[in-house]
């Protein structure tokens, strides 16, 4: 499968040598070494890779979803399965960062991007929307429908000992305004909600670029959970769902190591 | 501030405040957003469409939002309204030019039902270039003076030194407070 113009950008920096390692992989190719196989993204660089296609595809009737924001509110654990399809996505929303930063040291921690290229396939050369749409076609013909909604990061232990954390999400939308855009976040580690968010996006402009960041207090874990955490990489997860007035449009998925750099 | 909206307020776990940026385009919105929240300002480009920041603030919930003012997007502004608690109004102080469509613009606003209740906090930045119009010769051309309807303040300062930025957020958030959490 040729994803090569689906690729992600990561942005290294070397602030963050010491706490996170990145790289990224578009869906479908593997991730040499250590750092984050980035499949799209979740809260943040979610869809980028699968949005290339369901952006095209609203023809194609999305499924309707009758997850409700009470529900996921609701949740005990990390889902077994995707709440809507890959299809569900009519308002092309389209997620083209991810940034992670300390708020203590200013360093970035992580941050992956889609390249500004694809995030405006109208302004594309012939050869390269050529390109694309042969690469549209493959995925759909041969790819998991579900790749590019999961994300997988590897951050070191000194992660965990973080204070004040930005993490921001850029995100375009299509054609149509957007009206009551919420996002709901869940992260567990095993069966034990470690967080939830909960946001009210609102209103979205049509053909608008957006971001929004939250800052925010690194949950206070006991130790022994911090060891828990640290020796069962990707038991922490999490589920990031969109709703627009109140039907999911989108889901998607990541987990989280904390032993890198950890010699064994 | 309606007795529906107090309600509100006091059913929250949390305190929280919704601040809206506006003003002209290239006033310095999303300049003003980034240094208030630690970030570099070396690289910012035209906003098209909301950056939106939620953080903590001397124990308030504090969301943010800062709307692009380019002429297109002016009429976008009204989505944004809703449940506002302080506007925060930037002008460039050193756009001789366009002080009078940004009075117009900010007159608008204060007639809005929507932000009726809302603080209003008017940043006159750039003061560090050598053409800005001091915040007093600002407040004349804006004719600050005439608003009877909201509290406002009118500050002198700059992005990009940080000078008078937080003293002036922290004066809103003060404002806003008195008004909305007296009940606790």
């Amino acid at each position: 499968m040729s994803v090569v113009g689906k690729q992600l950008n990561p942005v290294q920096s070397s602030n963050a040598a010491a706490v996170a390692t990145a790289s990224s992989s578009a869906a479908g190719s593997s991730s040499a070494g250590s750092g984050v196989e980035a499949n799209g993204g979740s809260g943040g660089a979610a869809g980028a890779a699968a949005s290339g296609g369901a952006s095209n595809d609203s023809k194609r009737a999305a499924e309707p979803s009758s997850v409700s924001p009470d529900e996921v509110l609701h949740l005990t654990k990390i889902t077994d399965d995707y709440l809507c399809s890959a299809n569900a996505n009519v308002f092309e929303i389209d997620f083209t960062r991810f940034k992670i930063r300390d708020l203590e040291s200013g360093a970035v921690l992580f941050e992956i991007a889609k390249p500004p290229s694809e995030q405006y396939p109208d302004g594309l050369s012939v050869e390269e929307t050529m390109l694309a749409a042969a690469e549209e076609l493959s995925l759909e013909d041969t790819a998991d429908p579900n790749a590019g909604r999961y994300v997988r990061y590897q951050f070191t232990p000194a992660f965990l000992n973080l204070k004040t954390v930005g993490a921001t999400v850029e995100f375009t939308v299509g054609s149509q305004p957007v009206n009551n855009f919420r996002m709901i976040e869940r992260h567990f580690f095993r069966d034990r909600l470690l967080k939830t968010f909960d946001f009210e996006f609102g209103y979205c402009i049509p053909y608008s670029k957006n971001t929004c960041e939250h800052i925010y207090e690194f949950p206070n874990l006991p130790p022994d959970l911090v060891a828990e955490m640290i020796s069962s990489p990707f038991e922490t997860r999490s589920d990031s769902f969109y709703f627009v007035e109140n039907r999911l449009v989108m889901h998607n998925k990541a987990d989280y190591a904390y032993d890198g750099g950890i010699i064994v | 501030m309606g007795f529906l909206t107090v309600l509100k307020k006091m059913r929250q776990k949390e305190k929280e405040m919704r601040i809206l940026l506006l003003g002209l385009d290239n006033a310095g919105k999303t300049t003003i957003l980034k240094r208030f929240n630690g970030e570099p300002i070396d690289t910012i480009s035209p906003t098209l469409g909301f950056n939106i920041k939620t953080l903590e603030h001397n124990g308030y919930t504090l969301n943010m939002w800062d709307v692009g003012g380019q002429k297109s997007l002016r009429s976008y502004w009204r989505n944004y309204f809703e449940c506002t608690d302080g506007l925060v109004w930037v002008v460039d102080s050193a756009d001789r030019m366009r002080l009078e469509s940004c009075g117009q613009e900010l007159q608008i606003l204060l007639q809005e039902e929507r932000l009726a209740g809302a603080t209003l906090l008017v940043l006159c930045n750039k003061q560090d270039l050598p053409g800005a119009l001091s915040s007093n010769e600002i407040k004349e051309i804006l004719h600050l003076e005439e608003i009877t309807t909201h509290h406002w303040l009118v500050v002198g300062v700059s992005a990009v030194t940080g000078e008078k930025l937080l003293s002036s957020m922290d004066w809103l958030i003060d404002d806003i407070a008195k008004r909305i959490f007296t009940l606790d």
